[in-house]
C-alpha cells in the first residue's frame, strides 16, 4: 500500500476575507519591524547633526525609496487598525460572524482612506494642494 | 515549520479520467472530484464526471451517491445520516469544508462543482481522510463530566436552565472536522495545536456548571501551542455547517487563562 499523501490546503481552499486579513496583519507586522532600522537611521540621523540629517534625507528622498515609505505608511494603518480589531477580541467582543466581518470592512476601509489622505498632504507638490 | 506546498507524491494530477454523460442528458454539471487510490501508488489526481442533474436529488451528497452507483463504484467517501447530523461526509466542496448531505449543488456559485478531501490531512482513499488524530485531539481535552464530590445517591446532577443553555450551543457540534481543516494554523501546527474542535469540546465542559476539574483542564491547556496558536482567522466560524462558532469559545478560554493570572 502507498504512502498516505496530504490532501490539497492552500491551493485549494477559496480565500475568503479571514485569511487575507490574517496573513496581511502578519506581513505588515514583519515589514514594520523591520522598518524600524529606517526609524533608528532616521534618529541617528537627527542626532548627528544638520549635516548627517540633509544627508539621510536626500537618500530617502528617492523616488523608490517614496515609494516604500508610502507602503510603511499603508501597513502602519492596517497594522494598527487590525490590531485594535484583535484587542476588542482579547477582550471578549466582535466575535459574530457578522461583527467580524463588518470589523474587517471598517479597518481595510479607514487603512484605505487614512492612507490616500496622508499620502495626498505629505507627496502632493505645495502648489497643488494650496 | 508551514511547509507551504504539497509533498511531490502528494502533488494532484489535473488530467484523470472524463466520465461523458449518457446520451440524451438534458442538464449536465461537471463534477470535478480528487481521487487517490492507495492500490496503485500513483499520484492523486483529478477525475471529472458528468451528471444529469435532471436525474439526480438536489444535494451534493445525492450527485456523490449516483456517481457511485451509475458511473464509476470505485469512487469511495463517507456517509451516513445525509442530514448533518453525523458528520460523516465532511469534505471541501468548491473551495469551502462542510457537509455534501446539507451543500446543494445549486449553491455551489462555480460551474463545474469541485471536491476535495478535507484539507491538509492523510488521505486514505479519494474523499475519506484519516482522522485518527484529529480525535485523539478530541479525546485530549478529556470530552467527558468529571467530578471530585459524591453524586446524589437518588437523582442525576442536575443543573440550571440558564446553565444548561450555555452549553447547549458547544454540545452541538458533530465532530465532522470541518473547522480544524479550515484553519490555516492547524494545517500548520496540527502536531501540536488542538484545533478548533478540541478547542471546543473543552470550552464545552469548562463551562458546564456540573463540571469540578475546570482548573485541571485549564491547566492542561497551558500551553504556547495547544491553545495559543489560535490567531482568530475565523476560517472555523465561517466553516461550521452547524453555525457553531468556535473562534468566541476559543477566545473565552482565552480570557479565563488571562483572568486567573491575578
Amino acid at each position: 500500500m502507498a504512502a498516505r499523501p496530504l490532501s490539497p490546503h492552500l491551493s485549494v481552499y477559496r480565500f475568503a476575507y479571514t485569511m487575507a486579513l490574517s496573513i496581511l496583519h502578519r506581513i505588515t507586522g514583519v515589514a514594520l519591524a523591520a522598518g524600524l532600522i529606517v526609524l533608528v537611521c532616521w534618529l541617528m540621523a537627527i542626532a548627528g547633526g544638520e549635516a548627517a540629517y540633509a544627508r539621510f534625507t536626500a537618500v530617502m528622498g528617492q523616488g523608490l525609496l517614496q515609494v516604500v515609505l508610502a507602503g510603511w505608511l499603508l501597513a502602519f494603518l492596517y497594522h494598527f487598525a487590525n490590531g485594535i480589531r484583535h484587542l476588542f477580541w482579547d477582550a471578549g467582543y466582535g466575535f459574530e460572524k457578522a461583527q467580524a466581518r463588518r470589523s474587517a470592512a471598517i479597518v481595510v476601509a479607514f487603512a484605505v482612506v487614512a492612507g490616500g489622505v496622508l499620502l495626498y498632504l505629505f507627496f502632493c507638490p505645495e502648489g497643488v494642494r494650496s | 515549520m508551514a511547509e507551504f506546498l504539497l509533498p511531490l507524491g502528494s502533488r494532484v494530477n489535473k488530467n484523470g479520467k472524463t466520465h461523458k454523460a449518457p446520451e440524451g442528458a438534458t442538464k449536465v454539471r461537471k463534477f470535478r472530484i480528487y481521487r487517490f487510490d492507495p492500490d496503485s501508488g500513483a499520484n492523486p489526481r483529478i477525475d471529472t464526471y458528468e451528471v444529469d442533474m435532471a436525474a439526480c436529488g438536489p444535494m451534493v451528497l445525492d450527485a456523490l451517491i449516483k456517481i457511485k452507483n451509475e458511473i464509476d463504484p470505485t469512487l469511495a467517501f463517507r456517509r451516513s445520516c445525509r442530514e448533518g447530523i453525523c458528520g460523516s461526509c465532511a469534505m471541501n466542496i468548491d473551495g469551502v469544508n462542510t457537509l455534501a448531505c446539507t451543500k446543494a449543488c445549486e449553491e455551489v456559485a462555480s460551474s463545474d462543482v469541485k471536491i476535495y478531501p478535507l484539507p491538509h490531512m492523510p488521505v486514505i482513499k479519494d474523499l475519506v481522510p484519516d482522522l485518527t488524530q484529529f480525535y485523539a485531539q478530541y479525546a485530549a481535552v478529556k470530552p467527558w463530566l468529571s467530578t471530585r464530590s459524591t453524586a446524589p445517591p437518588d437523582s442525576e446532577r442536575l443543573q440550571s436552565k440558564e446553565d444548561q443553555e450555555k452549553i447547549d450551543g458547544p454540545s452541538a457540534c458533530i465532530l465532522c472536522a470541518c473547522c480544524s481543516t479550515s484553519c490555516p494554523s492547524y494545517w500548520w501546527n496540527s502536531d501540536r495545536y488542538l484545533g478548533p474542535a478540541a478547542l471546543l469540546a473543552a470550552y464545552r465542559w469548562i463551562i458546564d456548571s456540573r463540571d469540578e476539574s475546570t482548573g485541571e483542564r485549564l491547566d492542561a491547556l497551558e500551553d504556547p501551542f495547544r491553545l495559543y496558536r489560535c490567531h482568530t482567522i475565523m476560517n472555523c466560524a465561517e466553516a461550521c455547517p452547524k453555525d457553531l462558532n468556535p473562534a468566541k469559545a476559543i477566545g473565552e478560554l482565552k480570557q479565563m487563562m488571562a483572568e486567573r493570572q491575578h
